[in-house]
């Protein structure tokens, strides 16, 4: 009965899949809604790839997949992914149906799976990932997430016993999942920018996990991540397999160390999340058997996905795409810290409201206080423009953060947004946008191209 | 003026200690001190014009009690002779009786209130919350926001906080949201309650930390935010449950 039921909906997703095509929807995860409605069980009974990679975590998990897909396309690997769909229990069910024929034979020998950590006990009880990276276990939706110690307890109690972890030996709280599973470690040596004492206002990894006295830093880098001991009962980071270290900014290089030496690799971006990306993806593909030479000329011949971060020139101002997460303060202080170091004067457009919130409740502003808006008040950011549904939030926290009032200017709609810009000459311009508004976000960069275009070149 | 806060290491989920942040923006005379969990509390030898303890998590509430546990007399003490106390998200829990998660039961809390916390493992309860504050002369609306894995049980009638216009109180079967036990204030409403309610933190100031008449901080612009998240939250189109 199960069986018939499988084949009903596996057969019925893989319409689905046609009609998308013929009407020109999008739809990434409509086949697996599908699919999981007429067979709840459906992740059990499809034909999966024998060998599935896992990368999970908080952030950077898409940038790490993104990489690793496009360095196995590079290699020529047939590895089949859920790049177009989600990373949730409907998106990955919409990528094995895709990987399967009506017969749900499996085309595929091998998959890298990008799992959304807060659903795996919907996905570990039907596949067994051989391998599982976890980049980094921090705070995220204060409703889906809870808190990252609950994401780490929900990802041990339903680890599969069999799957390698591949875990941030600088995040204490990702490294302590699954103390039973066979496991490496990466990360990053000591660097010249670290702290002893956190300045973030989120360090969730402030006792020791053992004793609970206070941890200390020998190397912070930001908010949890970083090298921790113990002063009381001598409990510290775990020693890394792989770890980078002698970041080269101008020549975009970053070495990673092994037993049995090192070798120099490409980075594509210099904020220290990516070089953790960069180190990821360098140790997965390690464990997976490549030579670092293979590695490093598989990384010469990407690009980092563009929707994320990318920049353009329009007279004599820089435009920057910022994505940060909406409702994401761990993600926001980073975008936040890393464009505040950025060189020259700058203006900001902070419009990462959760849309979706704003249409069906109004949206938990909690986030804003867990996220680090003090790196904003900064001499060189000239001009914040606060915008959107949650713009008065927006306004108050950056009081709070110390703002002075003329350098904050407050917009109603965000299209209107450009208006408020002061546009002096080679400044930068950063439109800060959340997941859901990329569509607005453009919009809102050619309003900006037309500002700059009808107020002239200064 | 001194503010003791109960162990910002692990109580600082939320942005909960923006509350405390936006007292010292508020009274810049007062101080804040820091107790960690190692640490004898203020509260142990003197009374502060104020106790703070904000959300944690679940194996926070256990270390918490356990520091705690050996000042439960003081702290009842402290309740009975009228200290201030502010405690929320799952703060509040550590002074219930005891604490279930499914049908097991995690640990003793403190006992100084007839509560019991009950939550799932799993799943997350979140929600808007709209309110009064019964301020004597006058009402105050309350805003706010709850995301928990659970709920307390007890009787809460005569020891309400807040009353519940819309969302949950204690419990979904229940009103009155938080507890007020003399001046011990404690409420499911997490993240920076006083931040996002200025009327409120306006008359908690002057009647509970006595202050006299202050002008709070950035309070054309803290009201702005409230005036529109009240409006938000009693139009009747505005769901309230996640």
């Amino acid at each position: 009965m199960n069986k018939i039921r499988f084949f009903i909906a596996l057969w019925a997703a893989k319409m689905s899949i046609i009609a998308l095509r013929i009407t020109k929807h999008n739809g990434t995860n409509f086949p697996g809604v599908v699919a999981l409605k007429i067979c709840p069980n459906f992740l059990k009974y499809v034909s999966k790839p024998a060998k599935i990679i896992g990368v999970t975590g908080t952030n950077g998990k898409t940038t790490v997949c993104n990489l690793a897909i496009d360095m196995f396309k590079a290699d020529g690997r047939k590895v089949l992914d859920n790049s177009m769909g989600s990373n949730i229990d409907s998106g990955i069910s919409t990528s094995f149906i895709n990987g399967v024929s009506i017969f749900n034979k499996c085309k595929y020998e091998e998959a890298l799976i990008e799992i959304d950590e807060r659903s795996v006990p919907v996905l570990f009880p039907y596949f067994t990932p051989e391998i599982l990276l976890i980049n980094n276990l921090t705070r995220d939706s204060i409703m889906r997430n809870g808190h990252p110690e609950f994401i780490g307890r929900l990802l041990t109690e339903e680890m599969p016993k069999a799957t390698k972890l591949l875990l941030n030996g600088d995040d204490l709280i990702a490294s302590n999942i699954a103390p039973d599973n066979k496991r490496a470690y990466f990360g990053i040596k000591k660097m010249d920018t670290d702290v002893e004492e956190c300045i973030n206002l989120i360090n969730d990894m402030r006792i020791c996990p053992k004793c609970n006295s206070i941890l200390k830093y020998d190397a912070l880098r930001y908010h949890h991540i970083g090298k921790a001991y113990c002063p009381s009962c001598g409990f510290k980071s775990p020693k890394c397999k792989y770890e980078g270290y002698d970041v080269d900014t101008k020549s975009m290089t970053v070495k990673v160390s092994e037993e049995d030496g090192e070798y120099t690799y490409r980075l594509l971006n210099d904020s220290v999340f990516n070089i953790y990306n960069v180190v990821a993806v360098v140790s997965l593909f390690r464990e997976l058997g490549y030579s670092k030479e293979r590695i490093a000329e598989l990384l010469s011949q990407i690009e980092i996905v563009k929707s994320r971060f990318s920049q353009q020139e329009v007279g004599n101002y820089t435009i920057v795409r910022q994505m940060s997460k909406d409702k994401n303060a761990l993600g926001a202080s980073r975008a936040f810290d890393y464009v505040s170091g950025r060189p020259g004067d700058k203006e900001l457009i902070l419009m990462m409201n959760c849309l979706g919130d704003t249409q069906h409740w109004s949206e938990n502003v909690c986030w804003l206080y867990d996220a680090d808006f003090e790196f904003l008040n900064k001499e060189n950011i000239k001009n914040i423009v606060v915008t959107g549904p949650r713009a008065k939030d927006y306004y108050l926290r950056l009081k709070l953060a110390g703002v002075a009032d003329d350098r904050i200017s407050f917009v109603e709609k965000e299209l209107d947004a450009p208006k408020a810009l002061k546009l002096e000459k080679n400044e930068s311009i950063y439109v800060f946008y959340g997941t859901d508004s990329i569509v607005l976000a453009n919009n809102v960069i050619k309003n900006i191209e037309k500002e700059i275009a009808e107020r002239g070149e200064k | 003026m001194k503010i003791e806060v109960l162990f910002p290491e692990i109580c600082n989920l939320y942005g909960d200690l923006f509350n405390v942040n936006y007292l010292k923006d508020c009274l810049p005379e007062a101080e804040v001190i820091n107790t960690s969990l190692s640490d004898e509390p203020l509260f142990a030898k003197e009374n502060p014009d104020l106790i703070y303890m904000g959300t944690t998590t679940e194996s926070g509430q256990v270390l918490a009690i356990e520091a705690l546990s050996e000042y439960k007399e003081r702290l009842k003490e402290c309740i009975d002779s009228g200290v201030n106390f502010l405690v929320t998200g799952n703060g509040m829990e550590i002074f219930f009786k005891e604490i279930i998660e499914g049908e097991k039961k995690v640990c003793d809390g403190l006992g100084l209130f007839d509560f019991v916390a009950k939550r799932q493992a799993k799943k997350r309860y979140n929600s808007l919350y709209l309110g009064d504050f019964d301020a004597g002369k006058e009402n105050i609306k309350i805003v706010g926001f709850k995301s928990l894995f659970g709920f307390a049980y007890g009787d809460n009638d005569n020891c309400t906080l807040f009353n519940t216009q819309r969302g949950d109180g204690l419990n979904p079967e229940c009103k009155g949201e938080g507890i007020k036990f003399n001046n011990f204030f404690g409420t499911y409403i997490i993240g920076p309650l006083l931040v996002l309610n200025p009327t409120f933190t306006k008359w908690y100031i002057e009647n509970k930390l006595n202050a006299g008449d202050v002008k709070i901080a950035f309070e054309e612009a803290a009201m702005d935010a409230y005036n529109l998240r009240v409006k938000e939250f009693s139009d009747p189109g505005t769901g309230f449950y996640y």
